[in-house]
C-alpha cells in the first residue's frame, strides 16, 4: 500500500519492503504526512519525466448526452425508427458520421472514435456525469474528484494561472439533484477547479473580480497584504478547521492570479484577432473552446469545456423531443452548426500550434439515447452504449474502437467503461495509475480502480 | 458511577480470545422446518456493551444432537424439540435455547420471501438491470422486487412463459441464464452448487406456487450484534434476521443487501464482514425485502483522557448527552470560549449582526457572573431576531420572486413574519401552511399552495420541510433507503387530491399572483402503476375514507403533530441545532432518514423530546442550547479533539452565510447596501426575496429558493468569493464612501490608538492584542496626513477580509 512508485523490488506481500518501511518511518519523524509523501512522488515523477509536465487536457463534456445514432454511430441499415432522420457522410477518418457535422468530417484524420462507452448507474443525467468525469460513480458518501482535480493535486500549478479551470460555468440542474463531479472531492476544496462564471461570447466579456479596482495601486495592495498578515497570524484558534484553511488557499491563488500579467492575458479574448475568434463562431461554445486554448498555452493543465449547462429549457443534446427539453432538429439547427465549427477550428487550430500533440481533446457526454425513436420523434437515456471521441495528446487519429451491436443498442465489440475512459485521460497526463491519493479520513484511494486499463488501441 | 462504565469500556476492550465474558447471539432461537439453517456468532462482553466478535477457539455443543447441530458456525435443524446450544470460549460460556418445529411438515420456497430475495440479492431486479424502468432486454423486474405481483407475472406468463420448464426446471431460462449456460449480457450471477439455484430450481419443480395475500409478510427487520465497541483493525460479522407475520424468523444474512455510511470508521462487503479501519462511529445499513436496519460500530479514540475531563456542574441537558458521547469515544472537549467569541457568536447565529462597539465594550467589562445568561434572553427579544428567522423560514418556505408575484410575496413574507413574532409554537405554523385556504392575499400561508398545486409536489414538500425527509424516491418505486413504498407515497399525496385554487395552472407568475384556495369534496389521485387511487394515508398512519368529505389535510395535520410521529419535533429540533452548532445531529438536515443514523441518538430524543414538552415553543429550545456548555465551547482544538467533526467537542468555524457577512460589512463601515425596490438601509436579511440582483449575495452562495433543500445553500470559501474580496465593488466602494464610518473617524480627529481600538471591536467584538496594536500603530505612524484616510481603508480592508471577520468561531 505503501508502493506509490510502483518500482521497488522483493516486495512483500503486503507491498511494503524494507527500505519503503524505513523510508516511511524517516518522513514520518521528519513530519510529513502520507499525502505530503504522495504529492512529492508525484513531484519528482513530474520533474523527472519533463514531458509529462507538459501534457494537457481539454475535457469537452457534452451535457445532455448526443444520441449515438444520429451523430458518430449512425445505422442506416436498420429500421426506420431506428436510423433517425438523418444521412451519415464519409471522413478523412476510417469511419463515417452524420451529415449534420461536416467539419468534423474534414479533420476526422485527427480524432478516433470510441462506439462502445456504456455505464451501468441509473439513466438520469447527473449520475453519468459523476462516472464519465471523476470515473466513479458516489456511493457511500466517497465523493471522487474530478479528473482535472486530480491533475491539479498531483501536478499542481504549472504557471500563475489555475491548474484546473471550468468554462464558462459549473454544470447546473439536470433533473437528477446530485452532484455533477465537477469539484475536487475528497481531495478538498483547495484542488476545486477555477470557475469562469461569465460568457467570453458577450460584447464586455471579462472575468468577474480579476482586477483590482483603478483607485488600489500596487503599492496599496501590498500594504493591504501587509495589514492582512498582522491581522490573520494573531489567531490561530481554528487553523485546523477545514474551511478556514480553504479561505487561506483561496487567498494565495488569489493574489497570485490577481498579481500575474501573464494570468490576466490569457483571459483576455480581444487580443486574438477577430479572424480567429470568427473561425471558432462568435457562441459561447465557441469562445469557451478559443479561451481553451489561449489558457492551455498560458500554463493551465487541464481545462473542462460545457457545451451546455442546464438540459431544461434551453435547445441543447437533450433530445426529448417535448418541452422542455429538445426537437431532434433542434439539434440539427441550432446545436450542431455551433458545435462543429467550434471543436473543428479547435482541433485545428491546436494543430497548427503544435500543441495538439501535448494536447488530450476528450468528448464526453453521460450517456447515449434510445435507439428507438420515441412518440415525440426524440429519444431518450440510454446508458448501455453510445460514443465517446478522443484527439490529441499521443491519440492516434481516425481510428474506430470498438462497435455497437445493429441497432447501437450495446456494445458487441470491446465494450468501455467510465473508468478506462478516466484511465486514458490519466495514461494521456503521464500519471502511474497505480498511484494512490488520500482518500476521506486519509485513507489511500487508488486513482482509478483496481485492474482498470486505458484504452490502449487509441495510442 | 461514570468511573464505572469507563472503567468496563476499557475492559470490554482489553478482552482478548479468552475472554472474560462472551455472548452467544442470538440469545433465543426458535428453528421451524428443514431450511431454518441460522448462523451464530460470538461476541466479547461486558455487562450490556458488546466488544468484539471473537472468531478463534470458539467450541459449540448442542446438548442434543437430535434436535440440532453447529457446523461451522451454522446451526442445522436436525428433529422438532428442544435443547441448548453452547459456545465456549477457553473458560468463558454462553448459552442460548433452541426450540426446533415444523420438521414434519411439507416445506416449499416462497415466491414473495425467497425467489424475490435471491433475485434481489442477485442483482437480477437492480436498476441497472432487469430492475430498470423499461427492463431489459424484453425481461421486466420491479425495482428490488417491490411488486412481487408483477415479478410472479413476468417470470412465469410473460412472453409466454418462456422462462419456465416446469417439466425440467434446470433448463428454465430462469436458471440457465443466471448461472451462464446460455449467454447472459448480466455475466454469470450465480452457480449450479449455490442455494440461490437451489431456491429457484425447487421453486420452480414444487410447481411454481404463487405470491397470495396469505403469505407471512416481512414485519422487522433485525441486525446483530445492534451496536458494538471495538478497536480498528478488527472484523465483525453481521447477522440479519428477518421477522415475519406468522412469527417465525428468518436467518437472512445470506440475502440482504449491506453498506457502510462512514466507510473510514467500517467498509463491508456483500456477505456482512465487515473491516473496522478507524476510530469515531459508524453504522452498518442492511436492506431485505424492502426493510432496512442499521447496526451501530463505536471505535473509540485511543487516547487516555483523564476522567476530571468531562466533569461538568451543567445541569443543561445538551451537555449531559453530549460529555455521554464524547466520554465514551475518549475525545475531551475544549474549554469555553472567551466573552468576546460568546457575544459575536450569539450575534451572528441568532440575530444575523455583529454586536456593536458599544454593546461589546459594556459586555466585555461587565463583571456579573450571570452576564451570558442576560445577554442570550436579551437577544432572544431584539426586533433582529424577528429579522432573522423570517429569513430562514422563507428560505424553507421558497419566497421567491421567480414565482411569486409582488403582492403574493409580500403577504406570504409579511405572515411569515407575524409568526415569528408571535413565536408561534412550530406545531401550529405547521398547522396554518398545511391547511391555509382563501385568498393568497388575505392569507399569506395560501401561496404555499401557490407553489406546490400538484399533490405529488405538495406532499413531497410538506415532508421535506416538516420532516426533513426526502420521499420523492418513492414517486416511481419502493423509497430504496428508507421503508416508504410507492403505495405509501400515493397514500400521503392524495391527501391532496382535493385542493384546488382559482388562479392555478400555468405558469407561476401568471396575472396578478392572486390565488383562492379551497377544497372540494370529491376527486383522486390515480396511482400510475396500479390505476386506481391509494386510500388517502398520511406515511405510515390510519388511512382516511374515500367516502369522507371532511378536508384530507386535517387528518394529515393530526398525524403530523402528534407526539407518536417521530419525525416531526426531530425534523425541527435538528434545524435549530444545526443553526447554532453548524452541523446537524443528522446531517443534512434535510436527510432525516433510518439510513443516515444521528451522531448522537439519545441527543437527538431529548431534544425532541424536550421540544415537545416545552409545546413546540422554538425559543425555548434555541435559550437551551445557546446556556448549554456545549455551545459555548472554544472553537479552538485540544490535543485529541482536533479531527472529531460530528459530536461537538469544540465549537466548528464555518463562515458567515451570504447576506449575514454582507450585513456585516455594510455595519463594520456604516455603509449600507442599496438593493433595487427596497428602501436605503434595509439590510441583506431584511429581503424578502432572493430574485434581487446581488453579485456578492450569490458569489457567497444565497440560495435560489426553487427547492426545499438546505443544500441550496453554500457557505464554502471560495477563490470566486476572494477575488470579490479583493477587486469587487462590494468591498471597495463601501470602504471608499465618503460619509461612511472611516469618513466620520477622519473627520473626528481620532487618535491611532483610538482608531485600532474601534476597528477591532466593530469587525472581531474583542481589543487588539499588544502585538497586533504595535505592528499597526507602527504602520499608521508612518503614513503621512494625505494619506490618512487611505491608510485606515487598508487597515479595515485587512480586518474584513480576515479570515476572524469571515468565519463565526
Amino acid at each position: 500500500m505503501l508502493n506509490f512508485s510502483g518500482k521497488g523490488s522483493a516486495h512483500t506481500c503486503d507491498g511494503i519492503n524494507r527500505r519503503d518501511f524505513l523510508q516511511v518511518g524517516t518522513l514520518g519523524a521528519a513530519g510529513l504526512s502520507l499525502a505530503d509523501l504522495q504529492r512529492l512522488r508525484a513531484s519528482e515523477q513530474a520533474e523527472g519525466n519533463p514531458k509529462d509536465d507538459e501534457r494537457s487536457v481539454i475535457m469537452i463534456f457534452n451535457l445532455g448526452a448526443p444520441s449515438q445514432l444520429d451523430c458518430f454511430d449512425m445505422k442506416p441499415d436498420a429500421p426506420k425508427e431506428i436510423r433517425g432522420p438523418f444521412q451519415p457522410m464519409s471522413t478523412r477518418g476510417d469511419f463515417e458520421i452524420s451529415e449534420i457535422f461536416p467539419k468534423h468530417a474534414e479533420i476526422a484524420d485527427k480524432f478516433s472514435l470510441v462506439r462502445s462507452c456504456y455505464h451501468t448507474a441509473s439513466a438520469v443525467h447527473d449520475s453519468g456525469h459523476q462516472m464519465l468525469q471523476t470515473g466513479r460513480l458516489f456511493t457511500g458518501g466517497v465523493i471522487s474528484p474530478h479528473a482535472g482535480c486530480v491533475t491539479s493535486y498531483l501536478r499542481g500549478r504549472r504557471s500563475d494561472l489555475p491548474a484546473h479551470v471550468i468554462l464558462p460555468e459549473p454544470m447546473g440542474n439536470t433533473g437528477g439533484g446530485m452532484p455533477h463531479g465537477q469539484d475536487a472531492g475528497f481531495l478538498g476544496k483547495a484542488h476545486d477547479p477555477f470557475v469562469l462564471m461569465a460568457d467570453p461570447s458577450k460584447p464586455n466579456f471579462k472575468v468577474p473580480d480579476l482586477l483590482p479596482p483603478d483607485s488600489i495601486g500596487e503599492a496599496r495592495l501590498q500594504r493591504r497584504k501587509k495589514l492582512r498578515s498582522i491581522v490573520d497570524d494573531t489567531v490561530k484558534s481554528f487553523e485546523k478547521s477545514e474551511d478556514a484553511r480553504l479561505l487561506d488557499t483561496s487567498f494565495e491563488s488569489a493574489f497570485r492570479i490577481i498579481s500575474s500579467k501573464e494570468a490576466r492575458e490569457a483571459f483576455d479574448l480581444s487580443k486574438e484577432p477577430q479572424k480567429v475568434r470568427e473561425r471558432y463562431g462568435m457562441t459561447r461554445f465557441g469562445q469557451c473552446c478559443l479561451l481553451a486554448r489561449r489558457l492551455i498555452e498560458a500554463g493551465v493543465r487541464f481545462v473542462t469545456v460545457n457545451t451546455f449547462l442546464t438540459v431544461f429549457n434551453e435547445i441543447t443534446w437533450d433530445i426529448h423531443g417535448t418541452k422542455p427539453f429538445t426537437s431532434i432538429e433542434g439539434m440539427r439547427d441550432v446545436v450542431a452548426p455551433m458545435y462543429d465549427q467550434a471543436y473543428s477550428a479547435l482541433i485545428a487550430d491546436l494543430s497548427e500550434r503544435g500543441l495538439l500533440d501535448k494536447t488530450l481533446v476528450c468528448n464526453l457526454a453521460e450517456f447515449g439515447r434510445t435507439p428507438r425513436v420515441n412518440p415525440a420523434g426524440g429519444r431518450d437515456h440510454w446508458p448501455q452504449c453510445w460514443t465517446s471521441y478522443f484527439a490529441g495528446g499521443g491519440i492516434q487519429g481516425g481510428r474506430v474502437v470498438g462497435k455497437s451491436d445493429p441497432v447501437g443498442a450495446y456494445p458487441a465489440e470491446r465494450p468501455v467503461a467510465p473508468n478506462e475512459v478516466i484511465a486514458t485521460i490519466f495514461e494521456s497526463l503521464g500519471f502511474d495509475l497505480e498511484t494512490h491519493l488520500p482518500g476521506p479520513a486519509g485513507r489511500p484511494f487508488p486513482l482509478v480502480d483496481f485492474g482498470t486499463k486505458p484504452i490502449h488501441e487509441l495510442f | 458511577m461514570r468511573f464505572f462504565t469507563s472503567l468496563t469500556l476499557l475492559l470490554s476492550l482489553t478482552l482478548t480470545a479468552h475472554a472474560a465474558e462472551i455472548q452467544l447471539l442470538p440469545n433465543r432461537l426458535k428453528l421451524n422446518g428443514p431450511e431454518a439453517r441460522h448462523r451464530l456468532v460470538v461476541q466479547q462482553s461486558s455487562g450490556q456493551t458488546l466488544g468484539a466478535q471473537v472468531t478463534e477457539e470458539v467450541e459449540f455443543e448442542t446438548a442434543d444432537s437430535e434436535v440440532a447441530e453447529v457446523v461451522n458456525g451454522v446451526i442445522h435443524p436436525r428433529g422438532n424439540g428442544s435443547t441448548t446450544v453452547t459456545a465456549s470460549v477457553g473458560d468463558a460460556t454462553s448459552s442460548i435455547e433452541v426450540t426446533v418445529s415444523g420438521m414434519d411438515q411439507p416445506f416449499t420456497w416462497s415466491f414473495r420471501n425467497h425467489v424475490q430475495s435471491v433475485l434481489s440479492k442477485s442483482g437480477c431486479n437492480q436498476g441497472a438491470c432487469h430492475g430498470a424502468a423499461q427492463g431489459k432486454n424484453g425481461f421486466y423486474l420491479s425495482l428490488r422486487g417491490y411488486d412481487p405481483e408483477f415479478d410472479f407475472w413476468s417470470i412465469t406468463r410473460q412472453a409466454r412463459g418462456r422462462r419456465i420448464i416446469p417439466s425440467d426446471p434446470g433448463r428454465s431460462l430462469l436458471l440457465t441464464k443466471p448461472t451462464g449456460m446460455v449467454p447472459h449480457k448480466g455475466g454469470v450471477r450465480f452457480d449450479e452448487e449455490s442455494l440461490e439455484y437451489r431456491v429457484l430450481a425447487e421453486w420452480i419443480a414444487a410447481g411454481q406456487p404463487e405470491p397470495t395475500p396469505e403469505d407471512p409478510r416481512i414485519t422487522e427487520l433485525e441486525i446483530l450484534p445492534k451496536q458494538i465497541v471495538v478497536k480498528p483493525g478488527v472484523t465483525q460479522q453481521f447477522l440479519i434476521r428477518a421477522h415475519f407475520s406468522d412469527g417465525h424468523v428468518e436467518d437472512v444474512t445470506q440475502w440482504a443487501k449491506f453498506s457502510s455510511t462512514n466507510s473510514s470508521v467500517a467498509e463491508i462487503d456483500k456477505t456482512g464482514h465487515a473491516d473496522i479501519k478507524g476510530h469515531g462511529e459508524g453504522a452498518i445499513v442492511a436492506w431485505y425485502l424492502g426493510q432496512n436496519v442499521v447496526g451501530l460500530i463505536t471505535s473509540p479514540y485511543e487516547q487516555t483522557v483523564p476522567e476530571h475531563i468531562y466533569a461538568s456542574r451543567s445541569e443543561n441537558l445538551i451537555d449531559k448527552h453530549v460529555n455521554e458521547k464524547l466520554q465514551k469515544l475518549n475525545i475531551p472537549p475544549s474549554p469555553l470560549c472567551s466573552d468576546s467569541e460568546f457575544i459575536r457568536r450569539v450575534f451572528l447565529d441568532t440575530l444575523g449582526i455583529l454586536p456593536t462597539e458599544e454593546e461589546t465594550r459594556t459586555f466585555l467589562m461587565s463583571e456579573d457572573a450571570g452576564k451570558r445568561h442576560q445577554l442570550i434572553d436579551k437577544v432572544l427579544k431584539r426586533p433582529e431576531f424577528v429579522d432573522y428567522w423570517t429569513y430562514r423560514w422563507s428560505d424553507l418556505f421558497l419566497l421567491s420572486g421567480e414565482r411569486l408575484r409582488p403582492k403574493a410575496l409580500d403577504a406570504f413574507s409579511k405572515w411569515i413574519r407575524e409568526q415569528v413574532e408571535q413565536n408561534t409554537p412550530w406545531d401550529e405554523f405547521a398547522r396554518k401552511v398545511i391547511l391555509a385556504t382563501g385568498s393568497s392575499y388575505e392569507n399569506g400561508a395560501v401561496n404555499f399552495y401557490t407553489l406546490h398545486q400538484d399533490p405529488l409536489d405538495t406532499a413531497e414538500t410538506v415532508s421535506m420541510a416538516f420532516m426533513g425527509m426526502a420521499i420523492n424516491c418513492a414517486r416511481c418505486h419502493d423509497h430504496p433507503l428508507e421503508k416508504w413504498t410507492n403505495n405509501d407515497y400515493y397514500g400521503m399525496a392524495n391527501l391532496f387530491s382535493r385542493v384546488r385554487a382559482k388562479g392555478w395552472g400555468g405558469d407561476f407568475r401568471n396575472g396578478d399572483g392572486k390565488r383562492d384556495v379551497y377544497v372540494v369534496e370529491r376527486g383522486e389521485l390515480i396511482q400510475p402503476r396500479l390505476g386506481k387511487p391509494q386510500p388517502p394515508r398520511p406515511l405510515q398512519g390510519e388511512p382516511v375514507s374515500f367516502d369522507s368529505t371532511d378536508d384530507r389535510r386535517e387528518h394529515l395535520v393530526e398525524w403530523l403533530i402528534d407526539d407518536d410521529n417521530p419525525y416531526f419535533s426531530k425534523a425541527i429540533a435538528n434545524r435549530i441545532w444545526a443553526n447554532f452548532l453548524g452541523v446537524g445531529i443528522v446531517e443534512n438536515v434535510d436527510d432525516l432518514r433510518l439510513t443516515n443514523p444521528p451522531s448522537n441518538q439519545e441527543l437527538f430524543d431529548a431534544l425532541a423530546a424536550y421540544l415537545e414538552s416545552e409545546d413546540y415553543n422554538l425559543k425555548s429550545l434555541m435559550r437551551l442550547i445557546l446556556q448549554s456548555e456545549t455551545y459555548q465551547r472554544s472553537s479552538q482544538f485540544i490535543a485529541g479533539n482536533e479531527a472529531d467533526e460530528r459530536f461537538y467537542s469544540h465549537y466548528y468555524p464555518r463562515r458567515l452565510k451570504a447576506e449575514v457577512l454582507l450585513d456585516a460589512v455594510s455595519q463594520v463601515l456604516d455603509a449600507p447596501t442599496k438593493f433595487d425596490g427596497y428602501d436605503e438601509g434595509t439590510r441583506a436579511l431584511q429581503l424578502k426575496d432572493v430574485n434581487i440582483s446581488s453579485y456578492f449575495l450569490d458569489a457567497f452562495g444565497r440560495p435560489e429558493r426553487l427547492a426545499t433543500c438546505e443544500c441550496e445553500r453554500s457557505d464554502e470559501p471560495s477563490m470566486v468569493q476572494v477575488l470579490h474580496l479583493v477587486n469587487g465593488d462590494t468591498l471597495n466602494q463601501k470602504l471608499a464612501q465618503e460619509k461612511n464610518w472611516i469618513g466620520h473617524i477622519v473627520d473626528q480627529k481620532l487618535s491611532d490608538e483610538t482608531i485600532v481600538d474601534s476597528a477591532y471591536l466593530r469587525a472581531f467584538s474583542r481589543f487588539p492584542t499588544s502585538q497586533e496594536r504595535i505592528e499597526i500603530l507602527t504602520v499608521l505612524s508612518q503614513t503621512s496626513p494625505s494619506e490618512r484616510r487611505q491608510m485606515i481603508e487598508d487597515l479595515y480592508w485587512s480586518l474584513l477580509s480576515s479570515r476572524e471577520f469571515l468565519f463565526q468561531h
